[in-house]
């Protein structure tokens, strides 16, 4: 077999010309084949590659199946619109879409070109990839565009100095041998997938071109300026290829830097092999995510058959790539598309005492959500599938049916009717969407029937969709595992990951997520009362449908209000990956789209590194923080903050991969040309070459600022938080690069950048510092001598020592002003805000009142305080706040002290409310074991308080104990000497129930004690004494325990006593003791009031609670402790009222 | 007005101690024939009852009832400033907020006074009816207490039955087995020496060792110790403080888990 590579011109991007002799051959799906090279790295996984299992047996091709239930006016109502007839005349019009998702398979080389005029791209024989994207036009069709004739390729470097014979000859020869050596690798792989269509046999290696007008980015002369190009038949040969060239290959046609040619085995450093197929096409064709694309008028083809058809999208467009026109995200295509957006929820029957499992428990209902991206009037389509009879429901259709497999078929049915773009929910990627496809299997198992169709839900004709677990961990997020799931043509974008990552909250239940952001509350119904209802009539149905609607409609609204869709738009159209990669992959893959997209303008290439492993780490010292000088301040202090620091910081000094010189290089050049870090390393100045990282950063900092000036300028305050969004996204985006060079396992690690920057980074402050404390001073002619009180990473906090706002705000002006004169562009000290007073507790621990201007102040801003945290009780959140309130704002000292003893006291009498003592914890891993499940012992060394009191309610009662993954709220109760925390703590209702008492001492000691005292600290003196200790500690109430067994009350008895003075009294002398007698009246009228009280107490709370949850007529079944219907206090009123009762009862006899 | 002046102030100093491991805060309630104090302790299984008649105090004076709340560890360290010679008087106004202890030395050399802070505790008073017991069982106090301090060596859970054989004490752990059978004898030289055992019926209960070691903090207060037992109802465990009055504990008797 002999082939010629062409010599191609200079230019490589010139496709059209690709050469004659590309072919391609063996089967498709070489990216699945367990390459580690590849694989072993989760962030850049090539996952994109075609892993289609076979293809299904050709009976399960039953598409549709036709219900009497669901008429051709749902269908109407949840279709796309019909394809203008215009579309069809691909001659005389463009086609226009907004593209979301991009997937590539194997497939065979198109015949012909669709664009008469032009032959065929790639290879024209065996597999070839093919990319296929999905979007949707302007009129709101879907729409799929297959992509043919982009071909897979790598780079690689001759080390410096070599030479390659560039002749077509010679390069046919190296194709050759790379050839021989691909098969070796790929074994029968390749062999077996021999489909030759038109008699030739197919190629691995497709061509080699030579290449002199590139160099690597790193280093300032680098070392790599000659370079093999290689196309491959499939992306997925690229990793083989990258191992055959890194373990060394004699190659002909080489000469070393003495002119000698190289006849031993040499090794060639791989560039830019690690790129996903599908970025490597966006890369090289300037595609960017989510951006619109346009399929000129006569160069594409249009799948009119539904025989021709692959997928079920409205259009089907063939193209070659090169035809395709990408829009730059400005102007009229700034627009976004009117994309249809799925928001649904499943609820399931589960059995008493477990949580659902796919194996057992049915499906009950499914409720979805269908709206239109720009659709003012909001959702198009609401509606329910439930299983058994349902009422109506106002505005929503109810679709029931008599079985589960009915209900799941037709809910198919409305999927691919409703064709929509993006897949949302709360927590859907990793419950509800697993959870139907285990079900449908399961079922499908246990019945063989018809659900082997159910989970097609893709856009791709006959395809299942696909999950799989993986383990995602992360300093920031811990060790998750999440259930990634790949429905083609669709981005699933599941809103409680989003939240985690976006937001920083004390709960994520959609509950008070929805009360946070939407002002709007749901019912926490707990899944064993799931099942009653389900079990009840039409009605309960109903109230159960009801439910699961609004569990639906809520992420959407979500996700409207925040903008998600918007800013992951622009966020994907700045950096140029897909959505889909924003929503699964972390930050490095976005810094790497933009370096590999500004490298190729300049003519870089991005080296792939060998995967270090534990050797990355390599550390190094991180940010300065000054010393806090610990006080309670009550005249302004200054903070002067550095903008954008890090990225400040690279621009200013042009730290690049491409600017850096070794001390070897940096000793021979000349020192103008060059700076030397803090640290010790060597970048050049712009003017010599400008960094590949700074212009980045310039860009991503420039569209910051016209972000910041939308936002300026917004007229509402919702456009405000829209343009805040975008301008944080752009600012997340630049810090990253300073994290990209600094991660240790990542694509492009470079420890002097990431050191450089952080040195520059103590240098500055330590020079604001300095400056500050040395110009600021009595001898300058200022009145006060200026000090800094604290410093962190890029801000300090200064006391001019002037006594107003004021007075303040002119020095701290010029001060930054100055500062900012000391050092280069654009490293800028901004002064933006005075704290007055501030209270600084510690490092990275303060309270201050902000304020932005001199009228008035803006709020209270707190650093690192315990009011968010969930692991302590809402009374230390509430005792925090109104204290840091009281403090700051009021500037009422002794207010706060009172009121800190007032909380104090009344928790020592029990007249707290107990859902401000619970604490709530979720049953994690390890809890397995400890509550029966199975499990490991090992993964459970320690015993937790909620672990072992779910153990312990789940003896009482299995249906309502909470199970795993659920949250336990318990109390911490008073129990015997030297008694461990886990065996004192009890569910809050049974507390409430059982009248047990709580440890109030615990939660004074163990909850309240430290922070208050990091709080008062600075301001008075012993706190412990003057604010835990005292004459309001000396009431205290102990109540009594109702009888239970193994409990001493079984057998006590209430000694009579008097009800004015507490002394005993015999039985038969009534209720007051002689002494108390006159006073009987009065007495009498003191025991009714604290029944009115409460009494009125527990009405406002109903009718709160009816409010929140808009029900009048039902009981409310919320039982959720982060919900403001405050389910546990009505619990505590309903005992206090059962108790002042009793009280008042006794006068009667 | 309250005061009441005890001339053996070593029984108050003891008392205190013997129920501050049992509870922490509690009321001395006061009549004009008697002091006492009642409590539960945290758990609610074992609750501790004392009662020191007027009788047994040189001078007690009390003009109506009051309740006087004390927090047992801080009374626990005044009382430590007293010797254990001295007398101890208590006094406490009608409406006060504070309780005076005066300790005086027998040679009347040194008078201390102290106030201690009183608490406000609104609980119910609980006590439990005197009942016929089936056994009851009469040890050196001494005795006992070696028996709860070495079984607690191998377990937590005590059964104690008594038979026509005696008083039979029984602990299992993960160490072992352990037992311990007390014979009646009523021969002893010493009459607190002597070991009476009066029975109906047999009996056999089990309790938690740890609330039975809090109750041997009270051995100091007298030679001998008390245990009554029904099926099925709480432990008595008396100590009776000599001609003066008592303290008492009940406990609930353990219920097995695995019978809810």
């Amino acid at each position: 077999m002999m082939s010629t590579s062409r010599k191609r011109t200079l230019d490589d991007d010139l496709y059209d010309e690709s050469p004659k002799h590309l072919r391609g051959g063996g089967g498709g799906g070489y990216g699945d084949d367990g390459d580690d090279l590849f694989n072993d790295d989760d962030l850049f996984e090539d996952n994109l590659v075609d892993h289609d299992g076979p293809p299904e047996p050709a009976d399960d091709v039953e598409e549709d199946i036709a219900f009497g239930d669901i008429t051709d006016a749902h269908r109407s109502r949840w279709t796309r619109p019909a394809v203008p007839s215009s579309v069809w005349k691909t001659s005389e019009n463009d086609l226009n879409l907004q593209w979301l998702d991009i997937d590539m398979i194997g497939g065979s080389p198109l015949a012909a070109n669709p664009n008469k005029n032009k032959k065929v791209l790639g290879a024209s024989s065996g597999t070839v990839p093919i990319i296929r994207l999905y979007g949707v036009n302007e009129t709101g069709n879907s729409v799929a565009v297959f992509i043919h004739g982009f071909t897979a390729y790598g780079y690689f470097a001759l080390p410096r100095g070599y030479e390659v014979d560039g002749s077509d000859g010679n390069l046919g020869k190296i194709r050759s041998i790379l050839e021989e050596n691909l098969r070796a690798k790929l074994g029968s792989q390749f062999d077996k997938g021999d489909n030759t269509s038109n008699g030739e046999t197919p190629m691995a290696c497709l061509g080699v071109t030579c290449l002199s007008n590139k160099q690597s980015i790193m280093g300032y002369d680098p070392s790599h300026t000659k370079f093999l190009k290689v196309y491959v038949a499939m992306p997925g040969m690229i990793p083989k290829l990258k191992t055959i060239m890194e373990e060394g290959i004699t190659l002909p046609g080489i000469t070393n830097a003495n002119g000698q040619e190289v006849r031993e085995s040499m090794i060639f450093q791989p560039y830019e092999c690690n790129v996903p197929y599908v970025m490597r096409y966006m890369i090289d064709r300037d595609v960017t995510g989510a951006s619109w694309l346009s399929l000129p008028k006569g160069t594409y083809h249009l799948r009119k058959n539904e025989s021709e058809k692959g997928t079920h999208c409205q259009i089907e467009a063939d193209i070659c790539f090169n035809e395709i026109i990408p829009r730059k995200p400005e102007g009229e295509w700034a627009k976004v598309a009117p994309l249809r957006i799925l928001s649904f929820d499943i609820e399931c029957q589960g059995r008493k005492g477990y949580f659902p499992e796919a194996e057992h428990d049915p499906v009950i209902q499914i409720a979805n959500s269908l709206s239109v991206y720009g659709e003012s009037k909001g959702p198009i389509v609401q509606n329910v599938f439930t299983l058994g009879g349902c009422l109506p429901i106002v505005g929503a259709q109810v679709i029931s049916s008599n079985t589960e497999e009915d209900m799941l078929l037709k809910w198919r049915t409305f999927l691919h009717a409703s064709d929509a773009d993006i897949f949302t929910g709360y927590n859907v990627q990793n419950f509800d969407i697993p959870y139907l496809l285990d079900r449908a299997a399961a079922l499908w198992k246990k019945k063989d029937s018809k659900l082997r169709i159910f989970t097609q839900w893709g856009r791709v004709k006959n395809c299942q969709t696909r999950k799989r677990e993986t383990m995602f961990q992360s300093s920031a997020y811990g060790r998750r595992t999440n259930t990634e799931t790949t429905i083609e043509g669709r981005v699933i974008f599941d809103m409680l990951p989003y939240m985690q990552r976006n937001h920083k909250l004390s709960s994520y239940s959609l509950n008070s997520v929805c009360a946070e952001f939407l002002s709007q509350q749901k019912e926490d119904v707990h899944h064993s009362i799931i099942s009653d209802l389900q079990n009840g009539s039409d009605a309960d149905r109903h109230r159960l449908a009801v439910y699961c609607l609004k569990d639906a409609i809520l992420p959407q609204r979500l996700m409207d209000k925040l903008s998600v869709l918007i800013n992951y738009v622009e966020m994907a159209r700045v950096t140029g990956v897909p959505v889909s990669f924003l929503i699964s992959r972390g930050q490095q893959i976005k810094v790497f789209s933009m370096i590999l997209r500004k490298c190729r303008d300049v003519n870089l290439l991005v080296p792939t590194l060998k995967k270090s492993g534990s050797g990355g780490d390599e550390g190094y010292e991180g940010a300065t923080v000054l010393d806090p000088i610990k006080s309670y301040y009550e005249i302004p202090i200054a903070t002067l903050d550095f903008a954008s620091l890090y990225p400040s910081i690279m621009q200013a000094y042009n730290l690049c991969y491409s600017t850096m010189l070794s001390p070897q290089e940096a000793a021979k050049t000349d020192p103008s040309m060059f700076k030397r870090s803090e640290n010790g390393h060597n970048f050049v100045h712009s003017n010599v070459k400008k960094g590949i990282l700074p212009i980045i950063l310039e860009e991503l900092l420039a569209a910051r600022k016209r972000a910041k000036k939308d936002m300026k300028n917004a007229p509402t305050e919702f456009e405000k938080a829209v343009q805040n969004g975008r301008q944080l996204a752009l600012k997340v985006s630049a810090n990253s690069v300073y994290g990209f060079t600094g991660a240790g396992v990542g694509q492009l690690p470079c420890v002097p950048i990431a050191s450089s920057v952080t040195s520059y980074g103590r240098f500055l402050l330590e020079k604001t510092k300095s400056y500050v404390e040395e110009h600021y001073t009595q001898a300058h002619g200022y009145e006060h001598n200026a000090q800094v009180v604290y410093g962190d990473t890029d801000s300090v906090m200064v006391k001019f020592g002037t006594k107003t706002v004021a007075d303040t705000f002119p020095l701290a002006i010029e001060a930054a002003k100055k500062c900012s004169d000391l050092f280069p562009n654009p490293i800028e000290l901004e002064f933006e805000k005075v704290y007055y007073p501030y209270l600084l507790m510690n490092k990275k621990r303060y309270a201050g009142l902000m304020w932005t201007q001199i009228e008035k102040y803006d709020y209270m801003d707190t650093k690192g305080l315990e009011t968010v945290r969930r692991d302590n009780c809402a009374l230390v959140r509430e005792v925090i706040q109104t204290s840091l309130d009281k403090i700051i704002i009021e500037r009422n000292v002794p207010g706060a002290i009172e009121y800190v003893k007032s909380q104090i006291a009344d928790l020592l009498q029990n007249k707290m409310d107990i859902s401000r003592l619970v604490i709530t914890k979720s049953l994690n891993k390890g809890a397995e074991y400890a509550l029966g499940l199975g499990g490991k012992a090992e993964d459970y060394k320690v015993k937790q308080a909620h672990v072992e009191l779910a153990a312990r309610m789940r003896k009482r009662d299995p249906g309502s104990a909470p199970q795993m993954g659920d949250r336990v709220p318990y109390v911490i109760i008073t129990a015997a000497k030297g008694a461990a925390n886990f065996e004192k703590a009890e569910d809050p209702i049974y507390v409430l129930e059982n009248n047990i008492p709580i440890d109030s001492k615990w939660y004074l000691t163990n909850q309240l004690s430290n922070p208050l005292t990091r709080i008062f600290e600075p301001i008075i003196d012993n706190v412990e004494k003057s604010l835990l200790q005292g004459d309001h500690t000396r009431k205290i109430f102990i109540p009594t325990p109702t009888a239970k067994k193994g409990s001493l009350m079984m057998f006590a008895h209430k000694k009579a006593t008097c009800m004015g003075c507490k002394a005993s009294i015999g039985v038969d002398e009534g209720n007051l003791c002689k002494y108390c007698l006159p006073k009987e009246a009065e007495i009498y009228l003191g025991k009714l009031a604290v029944l009115k009280e409460a009494e009125l107490r527990y009405a406002h709370l109903w009718s709160e609670a009816q409010r929140i949850h808009g029900t009048l007529h039902t009981d409310i079944m919320c039982t959720g402790d982060g919900c403001a219907c405050q389910f546990y206090r009505r619990k505590k009123v309903q005992a206090d009222i059962r108790l002042a009762q009793e009280q008042v009862d006794r006068f009667g006899r | 007005m309250f005061e009441a002046r005890l001339t053996q102030g070593k029984v108050f100093k003891q008392l205190i101690e013997a129920l501050k491991d049992l509870v922490q805060e509690a009321n001395i309630d006061c009549t004009d024939d008697e002091m006492s104090i009642q409590a539960m302790d945290n758990s609610h299984v074992a609750l501790v009852a004392v009662c020191l008649r007027s009788g047994g105090f040189d001078h007690f004076r009390c003009d109506r009832p009051i309740s006087l709340g004390f927090n047992a560890t801080n009374m626990g360290k005044i009382l430590k400033c007293a010797g254990n010679d001295d007398i101890i008087t208590l006094k406490a106004e009608d409406e006060g907020d504070s309780l005076a202890l005066v300790f005086e030395s027998p040679s009347q050399d040194r008078i201390a006074d102290f106030e201690l802070k009183l608490m406000d505790i609104d609980s119910e008073q609980l006590g439990i009816p005197d009942t016929e017991y089936k056994c009851t069982i009469q040890m050196p106090s001494g005795e006992f207490q070696r028996i709860i301090r070495d079984m607690q060596v191998l377990g937590d859970t005590l059964a104690i039955s008594c038979t026509k054989e005696g008083v039979k004490f029984h602990v299992e752990g993960d160490l072992g087995v352990g037992n311990v059978l007390i014979r009646q004898n009523n021969t002893a030289e010493k009459e607190e020496d002597r070991v009476l055992i009066e029975m109906e019926e047999p009996v056999e209960l089990t309790f938690a060792l740890r609330y039975l070691n809090f109750f041997t903090k009270a051995t100091s207060l007298g030679p001998t110790v008390i245990l009554s037992m029904s099926p099925d109802v709480p432990v008595v465990v008396e100590y009776p403080i000599g001609e003066t009055g008592h303290i008492k504990y009940y406990l609930a008797p353990k219920i097995d888990e695995d019978e809810d």
